[in-house]
């Protein structure tokens, strides 16, 4: 049946309105497998690329497709520059180390490609990272994806115990508590057991200025300081600071020497393959052409679009996986790549190009970075079911002066996202009243052929938070008003600066996660988790019992909370106290401009505070607690006795019990009496004790509702819940959408109840499914914008959509193999929905479609 | 003349002069492989004297 063919008919402001597709060649096909129909990558080279792309994703721990494994260069190179610098300052030991990875590891160059790099010895492989987590590491030599041989990378991982974060770190903390953490079902591991990381790369001094031109500044810094030294009166008080500052700056002049030879090696691969083993003269001329490219940067400032892509692209291989691992691939691409876009399409002054070869260009960078595989241990796999790594880029937003940012850059990267359909790397779009509609047809596009992506943010609440935390600065150089418009979510969620200087160096600073569905689960029980770890999971805070009133198990929750809270947030400034003395980044310091002026080390100079934790199935337990108010402490139906007993047994003989739990008022139907609980949750608990905690770099701790995969993870790890939900079922999805399938009262009822919540929060991730055919019809487009513009103007961070039919992803379960283009939104990032576990899938096939009421178009004010 | 070095092979490719990473007797060893995704080419820095790997493939 051909749904799209049968969309209903809607009166609406004295008119019929009929939702047939745009497109009207649309109704002949059927619509269980439109997404095989929507792929039109822009030329023959980017469909063989994609047809022959070398995915790395992983569901369920494993990877996908077959022969992806660790390889073993850069641990081996690694361990090597370590043996040989012992006694050298740490920081040029990590300069040293890169330096020799670099110099000694093998390069890879693919057929067809035109952006060259890779970050381990083969395209299949991926490196380890032994001086972050031996336990990562140790994950890896257990299993089929091991690096051979196997016992050097043993005796490496070995070497690295008494070396690596995890055990620098790990004597700080009571044993109890990481063996609670590590559980990985009320909080996340710590960072340093985990390796887990982020970033947000200073890329424009690499475009703009070239390595040469940072080698050079900080010579001349090494050659101030020295001459000052020497100037008399000597003052030690003062004196002694540039030690340091000397380190560092030597350590960025060997970490850039070696990334331009390393680069130049590159652009050398592409010239003896062009002279002795290609045979096509247009090849051997591209060839040729990358060659000279990869001669001239990242050592000098690029000057044109193919300059600027190879440039980021070598930059984000060295920040994210090879000077360190990092997840995301942070970037404000579109004003980042804009002044390249205008030399070589507009002015045509170098390498010039027209407005379709950005698109290719764009293509080749999205398939570049699918096949970009991390390291990260079996746990953080299994929390990305489908997913690759959060490679999540930003566009859009306004620039510095407040002018719209939209240029044709952006609609390049959007239009390529659409014609090649890959899941990664996902978009960002910050969206404001003044985005110009050319880009927003584009946003629209990607988001109706169901990539699930761009995720749109609020422009002005993401700009304010950059204003507002700078405001926190201990440096008091924290961003300026002009400069809080250079921004790009660091991950799934939270923003961070972009630029030159100020970006967020390392995860310590913003991430990791705490888990309220299991921590209100544990709030019943005496902090005792008896549905899966069996153990004493938080602090004993009383059983159900103990509850005499609803604000006695509302604080009980509270301390569960402050307990998990203390723990992650020490853990993280933890680390980042043994990251600044051994785990320094020379090459990101050599980009910004602030470590460049101060000698400063990346990991130790912040500049903007960018302090954030992510809550992870917040739904759950604030559904719960309405449950229980409402059941329990008003309506009197049943006692917390008769709870416990019922959730001890999983529901099970209980049913009309768990249906009156169920049937209590639920998060996203405009529900005053749910809604004024959770949003106090929010604002009082989640953010208010969070906001209590300061980091080490002065700001407040904000909270980040999201889920990734972890809203799976979690509910299997989570028993029985008061909201009527079985034990071992998945958790909520967003970080602030409702439950999937409790959301009944349509979509302006979910933004209704989301715009309540706004104190004390840092983000919250909105899911929302929408109908296809009226997003596919010819009104699909002004629907969906007086949406955007309602959601604006509710002042609400978030939304993101999944536009899939029911039947499609049915299709896909049954006969996998004929649906690999289908493409769906798992949480923070996009999959093919054939790449994740069954359990995975029909979370989302059990969100709400939600269809659009004439009393839903009047909210929104639809002009149509 | 050594046989079963590195300098002997059709993949050895010493590295000009005045590049960053110039030495004498260093080179490239550029290998081309091929598998179910298509081709590709394997670069690693080697020396001259060198032992020949499995990989050697002799000058004619």
């Amino acid at each position: 049946m051909n749904q799209i063919l049968d969309a209903k008919v809607l009166e609406y402001r004295g008119k019929t309105l009929n939702f047939s597709p745009e497109d009207p060649a649309e109704a002949k096909i059927p619509t269980d497998e439109l997404h095989e129909h929507l792929e039109k990558p822009s030329t023959a080279r980017t469909k063989r690329l994609k047809d022959r792309c070398r995915w790395k994703h992983a569901a369920a721990g494993d990877f996908i497709e077959k022969g992806v494994t660790a390889g073993i260069e850069r641990m081996r190179f690694l361990t090597e520059a370590h043996k040989a610098s012992v006694g050298q300052p740490e920081v040029i030991r990590r300069a040293l180390g890169l330096a020799n990875v670099l110099n000694k590891s093998t390069l890879v160059l693919q057929q067809d490609e035109f952006i060259v790099g890779y970050h381990a010895e083969d395209p299949n492989m991926f490196p380890l990272y032994p001086e972050l987590s031996h336990m990562a590491v140790q994950d890896y030599l257990m299993s089929d994806y091991s690096p051979q041989p196997a016992k050097e990378a043993a005796e490496i991982n070995e070497y690295w115990k008494p070396y690596s974060l995890q055990s620098k770190c790990t004597p700080y903390f009571d044993p109890t508590d990481l063996g609670r953490m590590f559980q990985f079902s009320s909080m996340e591991p710590p960072t340093f057991a985990s390796g887990y990381n982020s970033i947000v790369p200073p890329y424009e001094t690499v475009l703009e200025d070239g390595l040469l031109a940072r080698i050079r500044l900080a010579e001349s810094h090494i050659a101030e300081v020295q001459k000052e030294m020497m100037a008399f009166p000597w003052n030690g008080t003062k004196g002694l600071d540039n030690i340091a500052k000397i380190d560092n700056w030597k350590a960025m002049v060997i970490a850039c020497q070696a990334v331009i030879s390393w680069a130049r090696r590159q652009g050398r691969l592409c010239k003896i393959v062009a002279e002795h083993f290609e045979t096509d003269p247009k090849r051997q001329a591209e060839l040729l052409e990358m060659a000279d490219i990869c001669h001239r940067v990242p050592a000098e400032p690029c000057k044109g679009l193919k300059d600027a892509m190879q440039a980021k692209f070598f930059t984000y291989l060295l920040c994210h996986a090879i000077e360190r691992y990092a997840s995301g691939y942070a970037q404000k691409e579109d004003s980042m790549l804009w002044p390249y876009y205008k030399a070589s399409v507009i002015d045509k002054s170098f390498q010039p190009m027209a407005h379709k070869d950005v698109v290719e260009l764009v293509e080749m960078e999205r398939l570049k970075i699918s096949e970009h595989g991390a390291g990260k241990s079996r746990g953080y796999r299994e929390v990305f079911p489908g997913s690759n790594d959060l490679f999540i880029l930003t566009v859009g937003g306004t620039n510095g002066d407040g002018s719209d940012a939209c240029t044709d850059m952006t609609d390049a990267i959007l239009e390529a996202a659409k014609r090649i359909r890959t899941p990664e790397p996902s978009i960002v779009f910050r969206y404001s009243k003044k985005s110009r509609e050319k880009t927003l047809r584009w946003v629209f596009e990607c988001i109706r052929d169901g990539l699930g992506f761009p995720s749109i943010k609020h422009e002005e609440i993401g700009t304010q938070q950059m204003k507002d935390l700078a405001k926190y600065s201990l440096s008091g150089n924290g961003a300026t008003d002009e400069e809080a418009h250079s921004w790009a979510n660091v991950l799934c969620m939270s923003p961070g600066l972009t630029g030159r200087r100020k970006t967020q160096k390392t995860r310590s600073e913003g991430g990791g996660s705490i888990l309220p569905a299991k921590l209100l689960e544990i709030s019943l029980s005496d902090g005792y988790d008896w549905s899966y770890a069996d153990m004493q999971l938080g602090p004993q805070t009383g059983g159900l019992a103990s509850f005499k009133t609803f604000e006695d198990l509302w604080e009980a929750f509270r301390k569960q909370y402050q307990y998990a809270l203390q723990l992650c947030l020490s853990t993280k400034d933890v680390s980042r106290y043994f990251e600044i003395r051994y785990l320094q980044l020379p090459f990101v310091s050599a980009l910004d401009d602030g470590c460049m002026e101060l000698g400063a080390e990346a990991t130790a100079l912040s500049e903007q505070p960018n302090p954030w934790h992510n809550l992870i199935t917040t739904i759950v337990a604030a559904n719960s607690l309405v449950a229980i108010k409402k059941v329990v402490f008003d309506d009197k139906k049943y006692t917390l006795e008769q709870l416990r007993e019922a959730l001890l047994a999983n529901w099970e003989g209980f049913e009309e019990m768990r249906l009156a739990f169920k049937k209590a008022p639920k998060w996203g139907n405009d529900d005053d009496y749910a809604d004024t609980i959770i949003k106090n949750f929010y604002e009082d608990i989640i953010g208010g004790e969070m906001r209590k905690i300061i980091n080490y770099s002065g700001g407040p701790v904000l909270p980040t509702g999201q889920a990734v995969g972890l809203y799976m993870e979690t509910g299997s790890r989570t028993g029985p819940t008061p909201d009527g939900r079985f034990g071992g079922e998945a958790a909520d999805d967003g970080g602030i959408s409702p439950y999937m399938g409790t959301d009944k009262k349509g979509p302006t009822a979910v933004l209704r109840s989301v715009s309540k919540v706004q104190k004390n929060q840092k983000a919250n991730l909105l899911n929302q499914r929408l109908s296809v055919p009226i997003m596919r019809s010819k009104h699909g487009f002004d629907i969906w914008h007086s949406y955007m513009d309602t959601w604006h103007d509710l002042n609400i961070d978030h939304v993101q959509f999944n536009v899939v039919s029911t039947d499609e992803m049915k299709a896909a379960q049954r006969e996998p193999e004929k649906h690999q283009d289908l493409i769906v939104r798992v949480s923070g990032y996009s999959a093919r929905f054939v790449d994740i576990p069954t359990y995975g899938q029909n979370t989302i096939i059990a969100r709400n479609e939600q269809d659009f009421s004439a009393s839903d178009l009047e909210f929104i004010n639809a002009d149509i | 003349m050594k046989t079963d070095t590195c300098n002997q092979c059709t993949q050895f490719f010493p590295i000009p002069e005045g590049a960053d990473d110039y030495q004498v007797g260093k080179a490239d060893c550029v290998l081309e492989k091929e598998d179910e995704k298509g081709k590709y080419w394997l670069s690693k820095p080697v020396s001259d004297n060198s032992k020949q790997c499995d990989a050697f493939r002799a000058k004619r």
